[in-house]
């Protein structure tokens, strides 16, 4: 099945669920669920503290599925911010700070390349996303890395990669703008 | 003094929503900003644009299927029992749009019950599709008559698009009904064997496709409206 075809039936069943209609959660669950449980797991490093997150993003999505607009956005893109926002959220209250190992910026960039995910949905705007962190500086993407993927603030991003608290704050600002400005959204 | 001149090319609301949806904030300040989401449209707004920039990273994040257990922790966590949901006929809040919105949406919901006049109410679906905070279409399924009419109400179609409409079955791929009209109401011919698929567990939605429709048998361009089938 590919990624569009994914995509309108995970928003026909999002679409079900404000009705109460419990067969559509379990739709969205058996169609997202690995990927949404990989982006938490990495942020959260941790099986047990994951699984209870994953109960609170599906949970969440059965009470605020009537917010999602299909005409809006991608079901794929409310679905991972729901659970990028919950780890997180989870991260900081646990002020956990385990997760410091320093962050190398040369060579990563080779990690990054579009490939066995290139067939799903999507594909299209991760090789933008793709092209366009391309263009910034390595250090500027790396930090970028560790906040996306590692669930990261400023002052342990300046940590990972040993700089002032200040450069990091610039080295992000910097290339937040550079990316808005590729990707013309 | 350039560091300043290139951070004024962001104001300071759409730093903030790129922060919060990059993750970048500490406690105090992630807290203040998930307050100013809740709260003002407007933020909540810059914050959804953010994390449409930055989803697709996730591209990269292998899938790792959770254990059975959790699936079984968060039916638990339900509401005991859901409300059943009133026939669409019966819904107050599917008619209400009726006597105060567009009357687009009056003349397709009054098209939808002409075409109904002749027909056998019990074997009738219906389905409202809303896409972008609109009331995109009404659709009416007779799966006796090997018939789908769709009555546009505020279907936008940009470009040089055509709206696709599609029948969505959980666990298979969409099945394309046909082309529609933005601007008129279109019955379109579908075979009997396809529109037994069209049940209560379904749902409808519509595509922009190129002229012609879509060339590989799958919706290929935006999803812009979709809504659940209902019995009458």
């Amino acid at each position: 099945m590919d990624l569009d075809a994914n995509r309108a039936l995970v928003a026909a069943a999002l679409a079900r669920i404000p009705g109460g209609d419990r067969a559509a959660l379990q739709t969205v669950y058996r169609l997202t669920s690995a990927k949404l449980f990989g982006v938490v797991l990495r942020i959260l490093g941790e099986r047990g503290a994951a699984e209870d997150v994953l109960q609170e993003v599906y949970v969440t999505v059965w009470r605020k599925a009537a917010d999602f607009d299909a005409g809006r956005a991608s079901p794929m893109t409310w679905l991972i911010a729901i659970a990028r926002n919950r780890a997180i959220d989870r991260l900081r209250a646990q002020r956990q700070t385990s997760r410091l190992e320093p962050i190398e910026a040369a060579g990563e960039l080779a990690d990054d390349a579009p490939g066995a995910e290139s067939a799903l949905a999507g594909a299209q705007e991760h090789a933008r996303l793709h092209r366009c962190l391309g263009g910034l500086a390595e250090r500027e993407r790396a930090a970028l890395r560790g906040a996306f993927f590692d669930g990261n603030t400023y002052e342990e991003l300046a940590e990972r990669m040993k700089v002032p608290l200040g450069t990091m704050k610039s080295w992000i600002r910097r290339a937040m703008i550079k990316l808005k400005a590729c990707l013309e959204l | 003094m350039s560091d300043l001149t290139e951070q004024g090319a962001l104001p300071d609301d759409e730093l903030l929503a790129a922060e919060y949806a990059l993750g970048v904030l500490a406690e105090a300040e992630r807290a203040s900003a998930a307050r100013r989401v809740a709260r003002e449209r407007a933020f909540a707004e810059l914050v959804a644009r953010w994390e449409e920039r930055l989803a697709p990273w996730a591209a990269e994040i292998a899938e790792v299927p959770p254990r059975a257990q959790v699936w079984e922790s968060i039916l638990a966590q339900l509401p005991s029992q859901a409300a059943p949901r009133p026939s669409l006929w019966q819904n107050l809040a599917f008619w209400r749009p009726l006597a105060l919105a567009s009357g687009a949406l009056a003349a397709a919901c009054i098209g939808a019950l002409v075409y109904l006049g002749g027909l056998s109410r019990e074997a009738v679906l219906v389905a409202e599709l809303n896409g972008n905070g609109k009331h995109a279409l009404v659709a009416t399924v007779d799966p006796r008559r090997s018939t789908v009419l769709a009555v546009p109400a505020n279907l936008e179609v940009t470009g040089n698009r055509v709206p696709e409409l599609w029948l969505i079955v959980p666990g298979k791929d969409p099945r394309s009904l046909g082309l529609i009209d933005a601007q008129k109401p279109v019955a379109l011919a579908v075979p009997a064997r396809l529109l037994a698929e069209a049940t209560n567990e379904a749902a409808l939605a519509i595509s922009l496709e190129p002229p012609g429709g879509s060339p590989t048998g799958q919706p290929t361009g935006p999803v812009i409206a979709v809504g659940p089938l209902t019995k009458l």
